[in-house]
């Protein structure tokens, strides 16, 4: 690079170090005042007063900033270059969102517009002359009592608990809204809502329980799960027709 | 408002963040044969060459230190069709930002004659902050050489 052949020298910099600048991997001289009477220390600072923390003082900024007054490493331009040359792939905009719950040991999801909330246990009380079926009882959520479903037994799993059972033994209740019809499914564990494409949903296994394919639309992959993500459209229809 | 500090020797700077593209490190540039004074050379960036001045060599005659605090910030530089290109600005010490507002910095009162490189300024307790357009530091004649040459019909569109 030709650029300050035809130039005078550059004239001497007020206020810049005499010093070369360090090179990359040399120790930079701080004093680390965060570990003597910062947060990190006794906590003497009068200064964490005004900025309750150090990581927000300028002190503990400008110490951070001189760590980047060093020479770069060897081959980092060449790499930085070579990796903005990259052209951006932007990620899947992964449109869908499903909630991830668990019924005993297996993982099903339904689009999270389904729901309206996640509730903590609370008891579930029985109905008379229901003693077959998938009707756990009625819940009072929100001042309102709304018939509870084991899901279980819709999908015809195995190893369900009995329904008396469930009606203690569970971990949260699902309260779910669909066309409507809102209803409550006691779950074992909620793992909160994974967002994803509709070309990430498999098709579900031909193996798979009858009536469980029947609402299963795919299988999705989360965190080395497989997981069943149901079809609302005809599980909340074949409870309609269930609770009528 | 936000604003991007940078320095050009001792003089600390401050560019609005929303003519900022990306900042990105100081990387290997293509240097230009028969280049102008201040521009550093070329680099691609995400598949589209975009060419880099250096605001040391170009104000204060002496290329850039090349440390990992100086980088290259591209911003949507108009030139004068008002289409928008992109220019890497190489800028020392370019690690921090400044959320204020437009009101507070203030015209120094100075002829834009006498120095070209003043815009308005913010005083702070480490001294004044200037904002600035690139613009003020181009020469004559460098933002036609490297935009001027108009794309040609359809090149966009590949």
């Amino acid at each position: 690079m030709n650029r300050t052949d035809s130039q005078p020298p550059a004239p001497a910099r007020a206020g810049a170090p005499a010093t070369p600048p360090l090179a990359f991997g040399q120790p930079v001289e701080v004093y680390a005042c965060w570990n003597e009477i910062g947060v990190h220390g006794s906590g003497t600072c009068a200064e964490l007063q005004k900025f309750i923390r150090c990581e927000n003082c300028p002190v503990y900024a400008s110490a951070g900033a001189r760590l980047l007054d060093r020479t770069s490493p060897p081959e980092y331009r060449r790499e930085q270059k070579e990796y903005i040359a990259r052209r951006k792939q932007l990620p899947a905009q992964r449109r869908h969102s499903a909630v991830i719950f668990r019924l005993n040991v297996e993982w099903f999801a339904l689009p999270t517009e389904a729901f309206q909330e996640v509730s903590e246990r609370r008891p579930v009380h029985s109905l008379p002359h229901r003693r077959r079926g998938m009707v756990v009882g009625l819940v009072n959520t929100r001042g309102e009592l709304l018939v509870c479903v084991s899901l279980g037994h819709l999908l015809g799993l195995a190893n369900v608990p009995p329904i008396e059972t469930l009606r203690t033994l569970h971990q949260r209740l699902l309260v779910a809204d669909w066309g409507g019809s809102r209803i409550v499914f006691p779950v074992d564990e909620v793992c909160g809502i994974h967002r994803f494409d509709m070309q990430q949903l498999q098709e579900p296994p031909a193996t798979l329980a009858k009536s469980n394919q029947t609402f299963t639309r795919g299988i999705l992959h989360w965190e080395g799960r497989t997981v069943g993500f149901l079809d609302p459209n005809a599980l909340f229809s074949a409870l309609d027709r269930s609770l009528a | 408002m936000l604003f991007l500090l940078f320095q050009v020797g001792e003089d600390r700077y401050a560019l609005e963040a929303t003519r900022i593209v990306e900042v990105v490190p100081l990387l290997e540039l293509k240097p230009l044969s028969q280049a102008p004074q201040g521009v550093a050379g070329i680099f691609d960036y995400r598949g589209c060459p975009v060419p880099v001045l250096d605001l040391s060599a170009l104000i204060l005659g002496r290329p850039a230190d090349e440390l990992l605090s100086t980088r290259i910030i591209i911003v949507n530089h108009p030139d004068e069709f008002g289409t928008n290109h992109l220019l890497g600005l190489m800028a020392e010490r370019a690690t921090g930002t400044l959320r204020k507002d437009a009101r507070e910095f203030t015209a120094p009162g100075l002829q834009k004659g006498s120095s070209p490189h003043l815009g308005p300024i913010l005083m702070d307790d480490s001294g004044p902050i200037q904002w600035v357009h690139e613009q003020r530091w181009l020469p004559q004649g460098v933002c036609k050489l490297l935009f001027s040459e108009r794309a040609p019909a359809g090149h966009e569109a590949s």
